[in-house]
């Protein structure tokens, strides 16, 4: 198809607008990161930094509650990364797989669970963690947020598994192989890049929590890096270099991993739901 | 695969098939014990749990008592929450309105013949990508009075004469949250819409432009009618984040200015962890259960469909 020259200019053009609204406030935090105080609140902000500085960061570093933070995180998104993504190979197999009497209200009650919003269920989460006495503390979101990534780990992999041939599985049992293996050898395997894919995800999930550590975590030695983020407002006052430099640092891991996996991205999110 | 089908088939089979597929289903509930038990113990029972405390005067740290409905009649004699019910609605409505016009535009775009595609595509993916909290604060600052980045430009361009308080009055600060969730779910809508777009046959358009069909014509007759599944179907999930959206208007605005952008969520986290009321708060959420258990069953019957 020959593209004419006017249609050329206006789709170059809009992509051009498209990419000025979505990336100028990227830009705009990484540079307000590393001006210094003065040339953030002057009367007209300058769209290159004097002299970059690293004075927020420093603080950053120095200020060990920040650090705490994001340990914390690291370690919650990553256990409950771990813990989600076994568990929903497991279901996900039986689901795509196997035949079994349920099994088409058990894959609806998984996308429910999916869909099912944070914000009606945070009471009921919270009360969940108190009650048990494990409120204040990473454990209690530990508890929790399987319940973001579990119905979401278990989605995708249904989609991945469903896309391997039963032919490929049929053959391995014909030749003697048992329904446990041919899931351990040939269906994991083969669905290694959307296994990594779905735990990625599962661990910016966790990662970018804000909510349920908000109501769950109120102690400062066990406070994750968005809690950490947002407790760097004192009242009316906002620190704004370390507030963009502590927002870089949290959005450096997801960005990396998204572009690791954005050749799945597409099939990602479009096998989740949008089909 | 019909061997395996006849194995697994009860009823119609000989003994020994039945066995076997009993066994099957006997592997396929230990294989997805670990997640049912987990989303039973965690997701289900305590939000049944939830349910019924929403008919009581559950205070924090107090026990309860039984009040019927109570806390639904206060709610709907409460003008805060019928403003909050309306907040939603014009948030949602106009937030997934332009998120869907702009991730068609996206979608477009990227399914042109550019250079460097896929780093553009990527690029515009990256709002999605971060934290809602990062983007929230990104947003804030650049919203702020003193030394945001918004008045100085458009002061500048004179397309206004004295610095604006983008979250300072009701309606102001509606348009303000709107903006930023739209920034942040732009993407969705524009990556699902491509991925439609992709499937759309080049010859088909090649024969409809040897017709003489125009840029227009094609858009509405070709382009739209084929990507109208997944569009609808992507409106209807972002609807659901949308409708639920809390960490931008809380961190944003807290529901203010005089409950200017206060929705159900941000009414129901004062309630219950402000007002220490948990009754009443989940209340909230259970009246926002309806609409949105039509929703999602929309968006199930339409992706096990597709399953198919």
């Amino acid at each position: 198809m020959k593209n004419t020259l006017g249609k050329q200019i206006t789709v170059y053009a809009t992509l051009a607008l498209l990419l000025l609204f979505a990336l100028f406030p990227l830009y705009w935090m990484v540079i307000t990161s590393f001006k210094s105080n003065g040339e953030i609140y002057s009367m007209t902000p300058t769209f290159w930094p004097k002299e970059f500085l690293g004075t927020a960061y420093d603080r950053l570093i120095n200020e060990k509650g920040f650090m705490t933070n994001i340990k914390n995180s690291l370690l919650v998104s990553l256990i409950v990364s771990v813990f989600s993504i076994v568990v929903s190979m497991l279901a996900a197999y039986a689901i795509s797989k196997l035949k079994f009497r349920g099994r088409s209200f058990i894959s609806k009650s998984i996308l429910y669970a999916y869909l099912m919003p944070r914000a009606v269920l945070f009471i009921p989460l919270y009360m969940l963690v108190t009650a048990i006495g494990i409120n204040n503390s990473i454990y209690g979101l530990m508890l929790i947020y399987p319940t973001i990534t579990i119905p979401y780990a278990t989605w995708m992999l249904i989609s991945y598994f469903k896309s391997i041939p039963d032919e490929i599985e049929e053959a391995a049992m014909i030749d003697g192989c048992s329904r446990i293996s041919t899931m351990t050898k040939i269906i994991f395997p083969l669905s290694a890049p959307g296994i990594a894919a779905t735990f990625i995800f599962s661990f910016t999930l966790c990662w970018s929590e804000y909510l349920y550590a908000l109501v769950v975590v109120t102690k400062g030695a066990d406070k994750t890096i968005t809690l950490g983020l947002s407790d760097m407002i004192v009242g009316d006052v906002f620190a704004w270099g370390p507030l963009m430099g502590g927002s870089i640092v949290a959005s450096i891991p997801v960005i990396i991993m998204y572009l690791f996996t954005s050749k799945y991205m597409v099939s990602g999110m479009t096998v989740g739901g949008v089909k | 695969m019909k061997s395996l089908e006849v194995q697994t088939t009860p009823g119609t089979l000989p003994a020994s098939g039945r066995e076997r597929s009993k066994s099957g289903s006997w592997l396929a509930y230990l294989l997805m014990s670990p997640v049912l038990i987990y989303l039973l113990a965690v997701m289900a029972i305590p939000f049944g749990w939830a349910v019924y405390l929403s008919l009581t005067n559950k205070v924090v740290g107090v026990p309860e008592t039984f009040v019927g409905l109570r806390n639904y009649a206060e709610l709907l004699a409460d003008s805060v929450f019928w403003k909050a019910v309306w907040n939603t609605l014009v948030f949602t409505l106009v937030a997934v309105i332009l998120k869907a016009v702009f991730g068609m535009i996206m979608a477009l775009v990227l399914n042109e013949n550019i250079v460097a595609r896929n780093f553009f595509r990527v690029m515009l993916f990256l709002p999605w990508t971060i934290p809602t909290i990062v983007s929230v604060f990104t947003w804030q600052w650049i919203y702020s009075d003193v030394g945001g980045v918004l008045n100085a430009l458009l002061l500048k361009t004179g397309l206004i004469d004295s610095p604006v308080g983008w979250l300072a009055t009701p309606d102001l600060a509606m348009f303000s949250v709107i903006l930023v969730n739209v920034w942040r779910g732009i993407p969705f809508m524009g990556i699902a819409i491509l991925a439609g777009l992709q499937t759309v046959s080049k010859e088909m358009y090649e024969a409809a432009m040897l017709d003489g069909a125009g840029a227009i014509k094609r858009f509405f007759y070709m382009t739209l009618p084929s990507v109208k599944e997944v569009t609808i179907l992507s409106s209807v999930i972002t609807t659901i984040w949308t409708l639920n959206d809390f960490e931008i208007i809380w961190l944003l605005t807290r529901g203010g200015p005089d409950n200017g952008t206060q929705v159900l969520s941000t009414l129901s986290y004062t309630v219950g962890f402000l007002n220490m009321s948990l009754g009443k708060a989940i209340a909230i959420s259970v009246i926002t259960l309806p609409p949105l258990i039509m929703l999602i069953n929309y968006v199930t019957k339409r992706s096990l469909a597709s399953d198919k």
